[in-house]
């Protein structure tokens, strides 16, 4: 029962007073201080204790509200109207042309980031070189001119025609002659424009140089057979190759086309029909050919014409004067065995020599004769036109210069300042011109001489065409509008001689319209497609030789006996990275090391390791190079195995001085030793070494020669692997393979990605490096950072000599032995293209603290950049040293000046690959964005993946097709049928990390007669 | 503790006539209640100097990357890793003596536990510096610790020793912080009773309001005990796990079993070479010849023979093992080590730690001061080289010869090394300041047991053995801190 009894809780209530009753309607007794709180003098209080719960309340809860607010979007802004087939994200491919061969250029909206081989060019698909992959990288070139200069000043292309129409008809008043000076043109509108323009002025005459000449060889020929041309090689119809300092796998005529056609032969498809070609090589300098042959001889210089005298007295029976090499027994020895092997493989043989002398050549042509080359092998009547340049005609140039005959000259694709056999005759000459116009694209060492520089845009940006084999002609199209006011030298030319069609484009379709798509049954717009057209080849014919070679041999061997004095012989070359130095300002072409001596951005002195004892020098020391020309440059000195005593070798290319932030002052310049004798140029000269003083480290980025004798690299000789096809592969002797987790268990679904890597077939040139740099925008560190050892090249080629003991016939490979051994000339080379592994049970992954880098489901070993923390474990605990870490910002740091570090370079950069931030690890990721981007295609084609679909960068890349990349789970894949090769090895197999990269054993075609000729 | 007497066959633990407690207090407070003298701010001043260095060259470091260090596409770590190792193995000597010494019941650690638990943890801050700042991301190392996070599912590879390296560090680094401060506790009170002003409100806070009660001694006691048993472990797991960041990997050299006992003898070898170098000066500038006697100095000197001589024989047992093995890669690894390109490398970690070591079986030595601080610093210098000498000469030539490669330390990786000694020292000289660098509770409690005026009182009690009695005359022979005409009388 509810009480009610009534209490109260003082008098006040009981009584009910007014103020009791007022004070009853508040909530609370006393009135909140809520007035004094927000007054200022409330807020300026300290706050007390008792109101921390609420300070802690209010300021969770604004905190709270506040982080409530949507972090910044940035929007990306699409395009306004659409620009017809591009779409973000998805690439495009042109067909076009780079340096005669035709390439196929992808696109990302409206960007070119990639070149490949263009697949429709039938035999002429064959890779590309490191050149042509690394061409993007100049269309992105800072250093570039964006407007045209008219003497030194920044002017407009119709103040420039104005100048220039004035000048030309200034020369054409005063009768004298008009030079256009380029290096082989192989270009037909270019050649049908430069004749419109003599058209218009009549003194003009086109003078065609090259820097690396091939005159001797064209001048030959038009002595030997009446025809002026540079034949075509077939390397794949040579059983028996025999080179004399021919670089024909680098950089002799085009070295992509011949190692396509020269691992055809010696390749694992052809070993298992059981057919290798053999190939001996004899040189001075150590070339990337010398160190592919199964037989090396290294020859001075000047013992080049007697050797090949030798060789043809031996095939001949004849007896021609100075066929004997007195000094060099070993050379002697096998130039009669090879006598006797070409005799036996007549018309499967082939005898190139890289010399540019005519006599020499003759005589090499007489040789090929004698041994039914013609027809065969070498085929004069589908020439190559790729080199057409006359070494004899620039050299009247000068003189015509010099006798101030010439009014106005005009420089096309040439740098003559920089690469003329003597620079300094040049330049005075060229002074005596009143008129000067250069089509560079930059200020160069000859723009920087002339009154008008009409730049020029990149072959990206340009029309064009190419004929670099008789019946094959290519397209250039543009992939991109010219970036900076540039207009190609044609147009300028088409203007500046008031020709009735001005558009290059329309002059390049109208002349393929005309001249050259009627005879093919195709349309313009298919060629703009398919990029080719050719004619069905003439038949090769055979050729007679019936000159007296008196006079010839008397020539050789005058040369050879200037060059033999107690001077060292200087051999000039090209290497793969530099070539002629065109490209000097190409990042990737600098940190590209030189396949044989692993050496970036610098040029060196190569002697042979027992040469330099001889002259008491160290490696790396400098060394002045003074040529019998009284040139004299200063250079490190690097050891090189394999050079021929008493000979050194200077590379060409390096030493520009203008062209560009990455190529200034790399190297020194070598073609001032280069000569102008018997109407060629000469890459042979003597010349006196001296110590400077000091040293300078080369920034090399492999150091120690020797693979210690591992089995990392597995070898065979041809007769071994006819016995037995998995001879040297120590595959008979395999280990029972423990393991935690059974194999069975868990079965691989889907893909499993591995390759496959012939060492037989890789020749080492680097294409694939550079390949790969451009699609995985892998940074360019620069020369200190690789001499500190960090280029960051996820794919290597590893470079190991081996040198023949000539009392025990065995390989020598460790490097104490070989400190002991007193005849270092027979070393063989092998090249291993060494890149991550993507092991089954990758050290790296079990290490990662935070798990940055994991194995994916289809085999491969990813790494999450944005993970990385960088405590670099795995790369120490990589067995193959395959991981590169980013030790600095190398994109964005001033200090690394000759990549990245600007905005317009940075459109290089390929879409589908994040950039590396500082303190991350990268390495190879097998190209995932390809495998990614072969997947979807097949998901939307509704369709599974093809083998083939899916090419690794550097796999497109290779000439030699050496890399072989699929699906191991599809045992159709060509992957699949490699790896069963018994060739296969797999490198450090023993420690069972189970890696998914096999190689294929080196198989030499050497056999007991071929040792016995070198000891 | 002192209801019985020691035998007179043990060394004195206390050196000094007329010790008593208050006397032990005042000695031991004497740099802690006074303002510092020259010696100190010298060494101060010098040690700040280091440290300055070494703020510079880790934020250079992290101003433009680890690039700054001399490491390459090979050699991954070198330095900051040969440094991390080292500083680690310093610290092992403090966990020794702490915790295992007191589970013996070697009294004689009572008096120099205290500055080897402070080096222990000065030792692992310099170690963990080297953990963070040799990472290409150093804001990111909170990434391997297992915390909650945003991005999915991401976890830490359980598989790697760097998360079992990140747990030991920090274990390690706990617990020994925590056994350190707990043995602090009386001693801070002692401060605080004696303190007055804002100092003594310092150490009223930091003594946890001791109160000296029997309840609270026995609990300290309990805790002590509970401590060390936790810390024992410790003593093997975490050089144990810092070995395991090389053996478990598959690279020659580094790919060994023996690692984990070699790891932690080479520790507390070089852990009590360091403490020996502190405690030599220390003793000598605060005057403590009376708590830190040659009887300390030989017993370390003893344990640092010993612990080399495993050192040693783990070397010898390597290159058995490489030879045995029939693995070329090891074979080269370590013909390598001794005759390659880093051979001087190796024979200066041969010779400190394994050779001049074997000095200390002479009795001169082994009770000599100079001798052996110099030799303490030998053993220093060699722990450094076996570091380095692992880390580098196995990693410059491993698999394949094509990357082979040499490391140059530039001069930031220098700096950040000797700056890491300049951090150490100014913390240690900064403890010797605010903190009694002798446990003056536990040191008491030996006063009346194993001190030589406790003995000295036995003797003329006369109810010894006198043959005893003379040996226990001779071995105070070697003691600088008795004097011997006292004796010469009996």
């Amino acid at each position: 029962m509810e009480s009610n009894k009534k209490y109260w809780k003082g008098l006040e209530e009981l009584k009910n007073t007014p103020d009791f009753v007022e004070n009853n309607k508040n909530e609370f007794a006393e009135p909140l201080p809520i007035e004094d709180v927000l007054s200022e003098a409330g807020l300026s209080t300290v706050t007390p204790r008792r109101d921390f719960l609420k300070a802690l309340g209010f300021g969770l809860g604004a905190v709270t509200l506040a982080a409530c607010q949507k972090t910044p979007v940035h929007k990306s802004i699409p395009y306004l109207v659409r620009p017809e087939e591009v779409v973000p994200g998805i690439p495009n491919y042109y067909v076009s042309t780079f340096k005669g061969n035709s390439v196929l250029v992808k696109t990302v909206v409206g960007r070119p980031i990639k070149i490949e081989a263009n697949p429709n060019a039938g035999q002429f698909n064959n890779g590309t070189d490191a050149q042509a992959q690394a061409s993007v990288l100049d269309l992105y070139d800072v250093s570039k001119l964006k407007t045209p200069l008219l003497k030194k000043q920044e002017t407009t292309w119709s103040e420039l025609d104005a100048f220039v129409k004035g000048e030309l008809n200034k020369a054409q008043a005063s009768g004298k002659k008009i030079r256009i000076v380029s290096s082989s043109l192989n270009s037909p509108s270019a050649k049908a424009v430069i004749a419109d323009f003599t058209a218009k002025y009549p003194t003009t005459k086109n003078v065609q140089y090259d820097a690396v000449s091939y005159t001797g060889i064209i001048k030959a020929n038009e002595n030997s057979f009446g025809k002026a041309v540079l034949p075509k090689y077939n390397f794949d119809k040579a059983d028996l190759i025999v080179s004399f300092a021919a670089d024909f796998l680098g950089t002799w005529i085009s070295g992509e086309e011949f190692t396509a056609q020269y691992t055809a032969n010696r390749n694992y498809k052809s070993l298992e029909k059981g057919k290798m070609s053999r190939h001996f090589q004899f040189e001075t300098g150590m070339s990337l050919t010398g160190t592919n042959a199964d037989t090396r001889v290294p020859i001075k210089l000047s013992e080049e014409g007697p050797a090949l005298i030798t060789l043809y007295n031996a095939i001949t029976g004849g007896n021609l004067a100075g066929g004997a090499l007195p000094n060099n027994a070993t050379a002697d020895k096998a130039l009669k065995l090879v006598a006797k092997e070409l005799l036996q493989n007549k018309g499967k043989a082939v005898v190139v020599a890289g010399s540019n002398d005519v006599s020499t050549q003759i005589l090499v042509n007489a040789i090929n004769v004698a041994i039914g080359s013609y027809g065969t092998t070498i085929d004069l009547d589908n020439p190559c036109k790729r080199y057409e340049g006359n070494d004899a005609e620039f050299a009247e140039l000068i003189n015509e210069m010099n006798r101030g005959e010439v009014a106005a000259v005009f420089f096309l694709n040439s740098n003559p300042a920089y690469d003329a056999v003597n620079p300094k005759a040049f330049t005075d000459a060229l002074a005596k011109v009143p008129f000067k116009v250069s089509f560079a694209d930059r200020v160069d060492e000859t723009s920087d001489l002339c009154e008008v520089v009409a730049i020029t845009p990149n072959y990206l940006e340009a029309w064009g065409d190419a004929n670099s084999y008789e019946g094959y002609y290519s397209i250039v199209q543009p992939t991109i509008n010219p970036v900076f006011n540039s207009r190609q030298a044609e147009q300028s030319l088409l203007i500046w001689s008031d020709a009735a069609v001005q558009d290059y484009y329309q002059y390049v379709r109208n002349n393929w319209e005309k001249s050259i798509l009627p005879a093919a049954g195709k349309t313009w717009n298919e060629l703009l497609q398919t990029g080719v057209v050719t004619t069905a080849p003439k038949t090769a014919g055979a050729y007679g030789f019936s000159l007296a070679l008196d006079a010839v041999v008397a020539s050789i061997m005058a040369s050879s006996k200037a060059l033999d004095n107690n001077d060292i012989q200087l051999h000039i070359y090209e290497n793969i990275p530099m070539r002629d130095g065109k490209s000097a300002n190409n990042a990737f072409l600098q940190e590209l090391p030189d396949p044989v001596s692993k050496v970036t951005w610098d040029n060196f002195i190569a002697v042979a390791p027992k040469q330099a004892e001889k002259l008491g020098y160290k490696e790396f020391d400098l060394v002045s190079v003074k040529g019998a020309n009284g040139y004299e440059v200063i250079l490190p000195l690097l050891i090189q195995p394999g050079q021929a005593m008493g000979t050194a070798s200077i590379a060409l290319g390096y030493g520009r001085t203008k062209v560009g932030k990455a190529g200034d002052n790399v190297g020194k310049n070598a073609f001032p030793f280069v000569s102008f004798a018997n109407g060629t140029l000469k890459y042979a000269t003597t010349a006196k070494l001296s110590a400077a003083g000091g040293r300078e480290e080369l920034a090399q980025t492999q150091t120690h020669y020797s693979f210690e004798g591992r089995n990392i690299i597995r070898e065979t000789t041809l007769k071994d692997y006819l016995k037995d096809p998995a001879s040297g592969s120590g595959n008979h002797h395999k280990h029972k393979v423990y393991d935690l987790w059974t194999t069975d268990k868990y079965e691989k679904l889907g893909n499993d990605w591995v390759m496959a890597i012939d060492l037989n077939a890789c020749t080492g040139c680097g294409s694939c490096i550079v390949a790969c740099n451009v699609e995985n925008n892998i940074p360019v560190v620069g020369k200190d950072e690789v001499r500190r050892r960090r280029e960051m090249h996820w794919l290597r080629i590893d470079r190991y000599y081996s040198f023949n003991d000539e009392k025990t016939g065995e390989d020598v490979t460790e490097e104490k032995e070989i400190a002991h051994m007193s005849n270092l000339d027979n070393v063989s080379v092998v090249h291993q293209p060494m890149l991550c592994q993507h092991c089954d049970h990758a050290p790296c992954e079990t290490v990662c603290p935070v798990l940055a880098t994991v194995h994916s489901s289809d085999g491969l070993n990813h790494m999450a950049y944005n993970r990385c923390v960088g405590t670099r474990y795995c790369a120490n605990n990589c067995p193959y040293k395959v991981r590169r870490f980013n030790w600095f910002n190398y994109w964005n740091d001033s200090r690394f000046d000759n990549y990245l570090n600007n905005e317009f370079t940075q459109l290089v950069l390929n879409p589908d690959v994040t950039t590396r931030s500082r303190g991350v690890m990268e390495k190879c990721s097998m190209c995932i964005q390809r495998i990614q981007a072969g997947k979807l295609t097949a998901k939307m084609e509704k369709r599974a993946l093809k083998d083939g679909d899916i090419k690794m960068a550097c796999q497109q890349a290779c000439s030699a097709g050496a890399i072989i990349f699929g699906d191991k789970n599809d045992p159709n894949s060509e992957v699949s049928k490699a790896l069963r090769s018994e060739r296969i090895y797999y490198v450090l197999e023993e420690i069972n990390v189970q890696p998914g990269v096999g190689y294929m054993t080196k198989v030499r075609n050497i056999d007991s007669e071929t040792k016995k000729a070198h000891a | 503790m002192s209801g019985h007497n020691e035998s007179i066959l043990r060394e004195p633990l206390i050196t000094g006539k007329d010790i008593t407690y208050a006397q032990i207090t005042d000695d031991i407070l004497l740099p802690v209640e006074n303002k510092p003298n020259k010696a100190w701010w010298i060494g101060f001043i010098l040690s700040l100097c280091g440290a300055t260095l070494w703020v510079v060259a880790v934020s250079y470091t992290f101003w433009f990357g680890i690039g700054s260090w001399g490491l390459n596409k090979t050699v991954g770590w070198a330095w900051d890793i040969t440094g991390f190792v080292w500083w680690v193995g310093i610290g092992h000597a403090g966990t020794l003596i702490s915790a295992v010494l007191l589970l013996f019941r070697q009294n004689w650690r009572n008096s120099i536990n205290r500055s080897a638990e402070a080096m222990t943890i000065f030792a692992v801050i310099c170690a963990a510096t080297y953990v963070v700042s040799h990472m290409g991301r150093p804001w990111l190392a909170y990434w391997v610790l297992p915390l909650p996070n945003q991005f999915g599912s991401l976890w830490v590879n359980f598989n790697s020793p760097l998360v079992w390296d990140m747990f030991a560090i920090s274990t390690y680094f706990s617990v020994s912080l925590l056994f350190w401060y707990t043995g602090l506790l009386p001693d801070i009170a002692t401060i605080r009773d004696r303190a007055v002003g804002m100092r003594k409100k310092v150490y009223t806070i930091l003594s946890f309001g001791w109160t000296g009660s029997v309840k609270t001694w026995q609990r300290f006691e309990a805790v002590s005990l509970i401590l060390a048993g936790i810390s024992t472990p410790l003593v093997l797991s975490v050089h144990t796990i810092v070995s395991m960041d090389f053996a478990t990997s598959v690279i020659p050299g580094w790919h060994t079993t023996i690692f984990p006992p070699y790891f932690v003898a080479g520790a507390i070898f070089s852990g009590f070479a360091m403490v020996l170098t502190l405690l030599l000066v220390a003793r000598k500038v605060l005057g403590l010849e009376n708590y830190i006697t040659m009887f300390h100095i030989e017993s370390m000197n003893k344990i640092i023979i010993l612990t080399g001589s495993i050192v040693g024989v783990a070397y010898l047992t390597e290159f058995f093992i490489a030879w045995y093995s029939g693995s070329e890669y090891e074979q080269y690894a370590f013909i390598n080590r001794s005759t390659g390109p880093y051979w001087w490398a190796y024979w200066m970690m041969m010779t400190c730690n394994v050779i001049s070591p074997q000095l200390l079986w002479f009795k001169k030595i082994r009770t000599s001061i100079a001798a052996t601080w110099i030799l303490s610093i030998v053993v220093n210098i060699g722990m450094w080289f076996e570091r380095f000498v692992i880390i580098v000469t196995s990693l410059h030539r491993d698999f394949l010869p094509s990357s082979w490669a040499m490391f140059y330390p530039t001069w930031v990786d220098v700096s950040v090394f000797v700056g890491s000694i300049g951090l150490f020292f100014t913390l240690f000289l900064l403890f010797l300041r605010v903190l009694p660098s002798i446990a003056i509770a536990e040191v008491k409690l030996l006063l009346k047991s194993a001190s030589e005026q406790a003995k000295l009182e036995l003797i003329k009690e006369g109810h010894l053995d006198k043959e005893q009695v003379q040996e226990y005359i001779e071995s105070l022979e070697k003691f600088d801190s008795v004097k011997q005409e006292e004796y010469a009388k009996i």
